[in-house]
Parts: C-alpha cells; structure tokens; sequence
C-alpha cells in the first residue's frame, strides 16, 4: 500500500514540484528563532482574506447588483437565507478585520524598519496590496445601496471631477452614468468581486515569494544570514513547518475570539464598522446629515477635508499614501529596528501614531472650525515624519546592532 | 449633478456639524433607555398585536415575512392568520408589504409612511421609544400634534386614544446660582423661573393609565427591535459557542507550540 502511495506520489512529484515546494516553503524555509508578535499580523491578514473571499462568494449567492434589488437583497441574505447573516457579518466584520490587522502589520513594518534591504520589493508589494484593498473596500462599500453607500460613493466618485481637463469625463467614465445608478453598481460589483480580488490574490502571491526569497526579517534588524551552518541554514533561525506555524495557529485562536466577539456581539462596531444610516435605502433626493467614512479610511479622509481646496485635498491624499511606497530610500539610518536607532527616530515615531490616530477620530466626527484646524497639524505632522526622514535617520547617532538574535 | 455634489460637501462641512451634533432626541435631548429583551416571548407577541393593529395599516415591515413573526414569536399559524394576518389574499410565506398603496398615501400625508422594518436599526431603539411617547398637542399642525423627537413629523398620534391628551406644559424651576446652590430674594425666599417644553399628560383622558401605556410602547418597540434584527437572539446565543470552541482551539494549540518550542530554546 505505502509503496504504491509512494510510487503514485513520485509519479505526480516528476511533474508537478510537491517535494520541492514543500522543502522550499515549508519544511526547510528558515525563519528567525525569535521573532515577537507584531511578526504574526501578516498570517492574520491572510487568514481574513481567506474568510473574505470565501464569505463573498457565499454573499453573492443571494445577493442581487441592480438599483431596485441591491439593498432588499442584502436584507434577503440577513433574514430569510439560513445563516445569510452569519455569512454578511462575517464579511463586514473581516473588511473591518483586514484593515486592522494591515494596519498593525504596516506599522511593524515601519517600526522594525521590514523595508529595509533587501526587503525593498516586499514592501512595495505590501503597499501594493494595501492600496488595492483601499479600492476593494470602497467597491464593497457601495455594493449594500444604503444612504451612506451612495453619498459615500457621491463625495468619493466626485473626486475624480476635480482632477483637470480630464476630471468630468473621467468621473462619468467611473460612474457610468450622469448619476450614481444601476450602471455604477454593476460595475462596482464587477470590479468588487472579480477584478480587484485576482489583482489582491497575485499581489499576495508575489508579496510571499519575494518574501520567502529574501527572508523574514525580526525584531532586532540582525541579519541572520551572516552565520550560517555547514548547509547554509541560518544559525539562528528555524523551519517556518512545524515550528513558526504554531505560532501562527495561536495567533489565528486569539484573533477567532476577537473576531467573533465583534462578529456575534458587536456587528455594527457603534456605527464606525456598519454605518447606522446604512440601514436606510439610498435616497438620491435627501442628504445625509453627516457624511463619514467607515474608521479604516477616516485619517485619509480627514485629510481631504482638511484642504479647503477640492483638488488639493486629493492631491494630499493621494500623496499620504503615496508616500509610504518610497519609505525604503528615505530611511537613512544603519540599524533597522527602533530598537537600535536614535532618540530622533524613536520621537518622530510617536509623533506620525497620535497624529495618525488624532486623524483617524477627526475623520469620523463632523466638521468644525477646531478640528479643521487640528486636521491640518495632524496632516503636517503625518507628511513630517516622512519628508524629514532622510535628515533625521542620517543625523542621529544609531547603536551598534548586535550580530545575532 | 454638480449640486448635489457641492451640498453634499456643504452638508458635512457646516450643517452637518449642528445636525449630527444636537441632541439625540431632538427637543427631547437625550432619549430615553430602551433594552430590549429578545426572549420575552410574550412581550414580543403583544408589541407584534399593537403594530398590526395600529401601525400596519400605514407602515409596511416589507423586508420581513408573516410565517417568520409567526415562526419566531411562537403565535401558532391559525392563530396568527385569523387574528392577525388582515386580507385574504395575504399568504403566510409573503412579505408584509403594507395594506396601503403608495401613492395614494403620498397624496393624504404627502409623504408616503415609510418602511420600518429597518427603523430601529436606523435610529436605534432608544430614540423610536422616546418618539412614540413624546407626541404633544399643538393646533398649529395638520394632525393637531407635533413630536419633540421629530419636530415636525407627518403623522398623527395614532395611540392617542390609549395615552391620552398630552400637552406641552411650563413650570417653575428654581433659578441656580453659579455655585450649584438656588438663588433667594432679599427675603430668602427661593427664586424661580417659568420654564416651558414639558410634556404632560391629562390624566383620565386616555384608556390607559402611564405606566400602562409605557409597557405598550415597551413591547410595541421590542417588537420593532426584533423586526430589525430577527436573528439577533440567536446571533448572541451561537456567539458565546464560538468564542468558546476559539478559546479551546487557542488552549490546544498553544501547548502544542509550547511542546515544539522546547527543541529550539
């Protein structure tokens, strides 16, 4: 029996490379000994995007993209599909979910200096991926046809007005009609669940190779590279199969007990997760009172409402996260991690997370003289972080990396 | 187009921050707690009995189906068909889309009702409470009454009869100095002030006394919540199943990460 498995296993292996994969990947891919948990949000974001696609294409089981359909559809799903709504808050709570845990693996990211080379490509693969998601999210956003859907749609298409000479015809270009209508959600839905799901799944893939051929990086920036045993494996490192993987399992429990307090107990997150005015069917002849964005894009919209000039705004936002794909040349310092650069690096850190989360709160709360104003230092203070860069990380004093982990 | 747009910017840059920032409750303020209880079976049929014998009428619940009330509330299907279920043609599996046509509504209240089976999920359950209790008198209104929830609201007070005439009243509220204590006149006695805005109601107006007609909107706004949400209940009864099997499954493969940890460290 064992030998005619085998012999059937061979036979699959001279064709297809399992062994080799399995070796390559698995089994005998090196990853650092030690490594804390910042280091498990990226199996986390991959988990979610596994529970996100296979939550959607149960969603669009019953799920109906036309302007009459499209909000009676969803409520369909949450009331008479067994289950329908296990399924929708599963896809609501994980886009919420995805965000979170990017945002916690981008922030390691800038912290133990991830982009540093030769990581340069995996982090612009990552960027890539978050950008993509941006798109996902908003697509995914307007699919429902609530009021927040369709004057979330309303501002966000609008922007594409603003830009010159080719703005209006664009933005009809993206609309797909004089106004937000059947048009524009069949082909958001198009969009939403075929197109930018395969460019996130490539991304993904190529995000892991470039990864896997360069290696994970760890806490203390150390290069484990530098010492490695008769066979060229890293001293201080150890097979990502069996051993890192567990870490990931444990990390997957405590994160499926978040993930389903928010999911059976919390499933509108206070209204910044499912928007309450969402509840409503979209009305194009009454406005809300406050349009605001779900949390995950509200420091980005902060900045758009803090530039009192239309195109402005969009140029300062697209270059917030423009920005952050150039971060590999603009840090200058010869340690990686926090852990071992200057005094300079450690403030300018602290600074870019409050302004970045005083961002995110004002870009959830409506406008007022104060945090227009406040929304204006924050974004200073944001783009600060970034452009004084290559000064601060050059001129401050680093401390000697130790040589292994 | 471009309007609508530019509004919309306008909308949240300046209206938007008095509107979304007033009171919850409107004149009210803040609203009053509501909690619902999704197992009270019997708080559940008696707020489904009050909707269809006064709401329904006007206000479909278009998202929701009669033999899943029937289903969820335990009302046996006879039951529930003969004595609540009105016109014949209506089967038990259809949605419950309403017994009045749209149009015409619009041109009688010149809006048409809206839809609420998603109404507490909107506004919260809170707010739809306080609303159904904060009706007043006021012969400046096409129906002879206004809202301190929603001033201005196109429906008349179609539970009157059960609450009674409620009026808007003043009073005399002691006048606070700025340190918390009530201000005196020369001869000590407290000064006071005429207030105006409280709501009152006549007592043996209605057929119910207050605290009755509190449990009717109690039950008819439990009713409501469960309308939004039917499967909230079981929405929180599964819950507390998952995040249990994720604490074992956490337990588990923390010690079997423990056990190959100990051939590397």
């Amino acid at each position: 029996m064992s030998n005619q498995s085998s012999g059937i296993f061979n036979w699959v292996n001279d064709r297809l490379p399992i062994k080799n994969t399995y070796e390559r990947h698995l089994s005998k891919h090196p990853v650092p000994k030690k490594v804390n948990f910042w280091y498990l949000f990226g199996a986390l974001a991959l988990v979610v995007l596994i529970i996100q696609i296979v939550s959607g294409i149960w969603l669009m089981f019953g799920y109906e993209n036309t302007e009459e359909g499209a909000f009676a559809s969803v409520e369909y799903i949450m009331r008479d599909v067994d289950y329908g709504w296990v399924v929708r808050y599963m896809h609501t709570t994980g886009a919420s979910m995805f965000f979170a845990v990017v945002y916690l693996h981008m922030f390691r990211g800038l912290m133990y200096g991830s982009y540093h080379k030769p990581r340069e490509l995996v982090w612009i693969f990552g960027m890539t991926i978050y950008l993509v998601m941006m798109a996902e999210g908003f697509l995914g956003y307007v699919l429902p046809y609530g009021q927040m859907s369709y004057w979330g749609a309303q501002v966000i298409i609008s922007l594409f007005g603003a830009i010159p000479f080719i703005g209006e015809s664009l933005e009809l270009w993206v609309r797909g009609d004089y106004y937000i209508s059947g048009a524009t959600i069949s082909r958001f839905f198009a969009l939403h669940v075929v197109a930018l799901p395969l460019i996130l799944i490539a991304l993904v893939f190529m995000h892991l190779v470039a990864l896997h051929e360069v290696g994970a990086g760890n806490p203390e920036g150390v290069d484990i590279e530098k010492y490695v045993d008769e066979d060229g494996v890293p001293l201080d490192s150890v097979p990502f199969f069996p051993y890192k993987i567990l870490n990931a399992l444990v990390a997957i429990g405590i994160f499926g007990i978040v993930f389903s307090i928010i999911m059976f107990f919390f499933p509108e997150g206070g209204g910044y997760m499912l928007e309450l005015a969402n509840f409503e069917e979209a009305n194009p002849l009454s406005t809300p009172d406050h349009i605001a964005p779900v949390w995950y894009y509200s420091p980005y919209y902060a900045m758009l409402r803090a530039i009192p000039d239309k195109l402005g705004g969009l140029i300062v936002m697209g270059a917030a996260i423009a920005i952050l794909f150039v971060v590999p040349w603009l840090d200058r310092s010869k340690a990686a991690s926090i852990r071992y650069k200057g005094n300079l690096s450690k403030i300018a850190m602290v600074i870019f997370v409050l302004s970045w989360l005083m961002l995110a709160w004002l870009g959830t709360m409506p406008v007022t003289a104060l945090r227009t104003t406040l929304s204006q230092i924050g974004t200073v203070f944001y783009f600060l972080f970034f452009l004084l860069m290559p000064i601060y990380t050059s001129i401050e004093k680093s401390k000697p990396v130790p040589d292994r982990l | 187009m471009k309007k609508i747009v530019i509004i919309s910017i306008l909308l949240f840059s300046s209206y938007g921050a008095l509107s979304a920032e007033s009171a919850p409750c409107g004149d009210y303020g803040e609203c009053e707690k509501f909690s619902p209880q999704l197992e009270n079976l019997e708080s559940l049929q008696l707020g489904a009995v009050t909707f269809l014998n006064n709401c329904y009428g006007c206000h479909s619940l278009q998202y929701s189906r009669w033999n899943r009330v029937a289903k969820d509330l335990e009302i046996p299907e006879e039951i529930f068909s003969s004595n609540l279920v009105y016109g014949q043609t209506v089967k038990l599996g259809n949605r419950m889309t309403g017994s009045m046509d749209k149009a015409t509504a619009e041109s009688w209240f010149g809006i048409a009702p809206p839809d609420l089976t998603l109404v507490t999920r909107l506004h919260g359950s809170d707010w739809v409470y306080t609303y159904l209790k904060t009706f007043y008198e006021d012969a400046s209104k096409p129906y002879g009454v206004n809202n301190m929830v929603y001033p201005g609201a196109a429906m008349p007070n179609v539970l009157a009869f059960m609450q009674g005439q409620q009026i808007l009243s003043c009073k005399d509220i002691p006048l606070l100095a700025s340190n918390g204590g009530v201000k005196r006149d020369e001869l000590g006695n407290d000064l006071t002030e005429e207030k105006c805005g409280y709501l009152k109601t006549i007592s043996g107006s209605g057929s119910l006394t207050e605290s009755e007609f509190d449990e009717v909107i109690y039950n008819l706004v439990n009713f409501m919540t469960y309308v939004g949400e039917p499967s909230r209940a079981d929405r929180e009864r599964i819950g507390w199943y998952v995040i249990l099997f994720f604490i074992i499954f956490t337990s588990f493969s923390y010690l079997l990460f423990r056990e190959y940890q100990k051939d590397y460290h």
